[in-house]
């Protein structure tokens, strides 16, 4: 893609933000909701910048994006091992498959009272939550990309002189990255979601526990901030995915 | 010497029905002899070319290459798929490089070899491109490049040049046949065109429709270094076209009987 197709896409992506900006400007003008109750986005756009040169803020943020990267860093790196090890050898995708199969539908966020019990109320927890829900999108996108390697790819590393037990770093795993990262992708905006979640029940500090403590004392505004600040982390992490993805996935065709 | 010895295949079908792909096929393939695989879809001549590269193993039989029994993949055989099978994650000069960095070689020397490679084939400039990047026949040449940069005695093309526009294919089938006549290496190609193969070929192996057998062998007789424009006025290579295209005909009724 070039750099002119590339800015007019971001100025396309703006328009409907922009406009949804709009209407609640709008809601808040026009006075269907009192102002400090949905204040209006000039406020709390204000609020955000102030908040972002404290010290206090910087740490919410850096609370959350630790846990975060921690939870889907995890992620990552087990649905990848996992997912890779059950598309090489049927005895492991023979205990893993049932695994899956009752994990996956499981809502993750039902086992963070437990989590709380076990690991405390810390950090752990909420890392081991992100990185539970995070894990299996990841996973069974690892596992179907890399199940389905085109077999004539395999055959062309082995006739070059590649043992077997190599094929599945040389070929199966750089065949199968498109998959992998289109699991990222989901498990990154479910590690967003997770980590603020986890962070709204029981925290000390993150920007889900600034949005309870706002609520709890009827701040309109602090409830705000930081709900935008997640969604402008979201964005912003999901443009670095995109840009790490554009490099890796180079050689391979458009999908 | 490649020998193809009393070789049966079947396969099981979703039905648990077996298929019987190939049925004791014999086959002897001198050194330095390009041989077709000729033969209507489905009758496993690809299944063929896939035992001979120890990528499938036979139901029953054996196929030796040097007399000894194929048991897997090596780089004395070196395929050319139709698909072109190039690593999408690497360039064009990572793909040719693949194989001798596999066989051990040195980095600097691998390059330097592929690169010669890569003029030869007649992608010279091409070497940092994608193989997105490429046409079908470029793709196709730089496969050939691949294959032959580990050096494999033998060469088993699996219709390589059957997603080629008829021009393309054309082009491709004079460089294959200045390659051989070079180096000499024992080329199995299988292809559904007799014309194709009858151009290429010492010999083809003219195969019945499933389950596949041997329906018979045609030495084809044409001087060589081959001329496309000379061949076509040849009344000795129109005859062989003839006389095979009747032969195909022939298996493909016999397919058709219940």
């Amino acid at each position: 893609m070039n750099a002119r197709a590339l800015t007019s896409d971001v100025l396309l992506g703006i328009i409907p933000i922009a406009l949804a900006v709009a209407v609640w400007q709008g809601i808040s003008s026009f006075g269907y909701a009192p102002v400090t109750l949905l204040p209006p986005p000039g406020m709390v756009f204000t609020r955000l910048a102030q908040q972002l040169l404290t010290s206090t803020f910087q740490h919410e943020i850096a609370s959350t994006l630790f846990r975060l990267f921690a939870g889907f860093s995890i992620a990552v790196i087990l649905g990848v091992g996992i997912g890779l090890a059950a598309a090489a050898s049927p005895v492991v995708n023979a205990v893993v498959r049932p695994i899956v199969r009752v994990l996956a539908p499981l809502p993750k966020v039902a086992l963070y009272p437990a989590l709380l019990l076990l690991l405390g109320f810390g950090h752990e927890s909420k890392i081991t939550l992100v990185a539970a829900d995070a894990l299996f999108p990841i996973l069974l996108s690892t596992y179907y990309g890399a199940s389905m390697v085109e077999q004539k790819l395999i055959w062309s590393a082995m006739a070059a002189g590649t043992p077997r037990r190599q094929i599945l770093f040389k070929v199966v795993l750089p065949a199968a990255v498109p998959s992998i990262l289109t699991g990222c992708r989901i498990g990154l905006v479910i590690s967003c979601i997770v980590v603020f979640l986890a962070e709204m029940i029981s925290s000390t500090d993150g920007l889900g526990h600034m949005l309870v403590k706002a609520a709890r004392t009827f701040q309109a505004v602090d409830m705000f901030v930081p709900l935008i600040t997640i969604s402008l982390l979201g964005l912003i992490l999901n443009g670095l995915l995109q840009g790490l993805r554009s490099y890796l996935l180079r050689g391979f065709p458009e999908v | 010497m490649i020998e193809i010895d009393h070789v049966s295949q079947t396969f099981r079908t979703s039905g648990r029905q077996a298929h019987l792909a190939l049925s004791d096929i014999s086959l002897t393939i001198e050194d330095g002899a390009f041989v077709s695989i000729l033969g209507p879809s489905g009758c496993g001549k690809s299944t063929l070319l896939y035992i001979v590269g120890g990528f499938v193993s036979p139901t029953e039989g054996q196929a030796r290459v040097k007399g000894r029994a194929i048991t897997g993949p090596g780089p004395d055989r070196g395929p050319v798929f139709q698909e072109f099978a190039l690593f999408p994650w690497k360039t064009v000069l990572g793909n040719v490089m693949y194989g001798p960095r596999q066989q051990g070689v040195k980095a600097a020397e691998a390059e330097a070899q592929s690169r010669r490679l890569i003029e030869m084939v007649g992608l010279k400039g091409f070497e940092n491109f994608y193989p997105k990047e490429l046409s079908g026949g470029m793709k196709q040449r730089v496969a050939l490049a691949r294959t032959l940069a580990y050096h494999p005695a033998v060469l088993l093309m699996d219709e390589p040049f059957g997603a080629l526009d008829a021009h393309t294919r054309t082009r491709l089938q004079n460089d294959l046949l200045n390659i051989w006549e070079r180096d000499r290496k024992t080329v199995l190609f299988v292809t559904h065109s007799v014309d194709e193969a009858v151009f290429l070929s010492d010999k083809v192996v003219v195969m019945t429709r499933a389950p596949g057998r041997i329906k018979e062998i045609i030495d084809i007789e044409l001087p060589r270094p081959r001329r496309r424009a000379e061949l076509l006025l040849d009344p000795r290579y129109q005859k062989y076209v003839v006389e095979i295209e009747r032969m195909i005909d022939d298996t493909s009724e016999d397919g058709l009987r219940p």
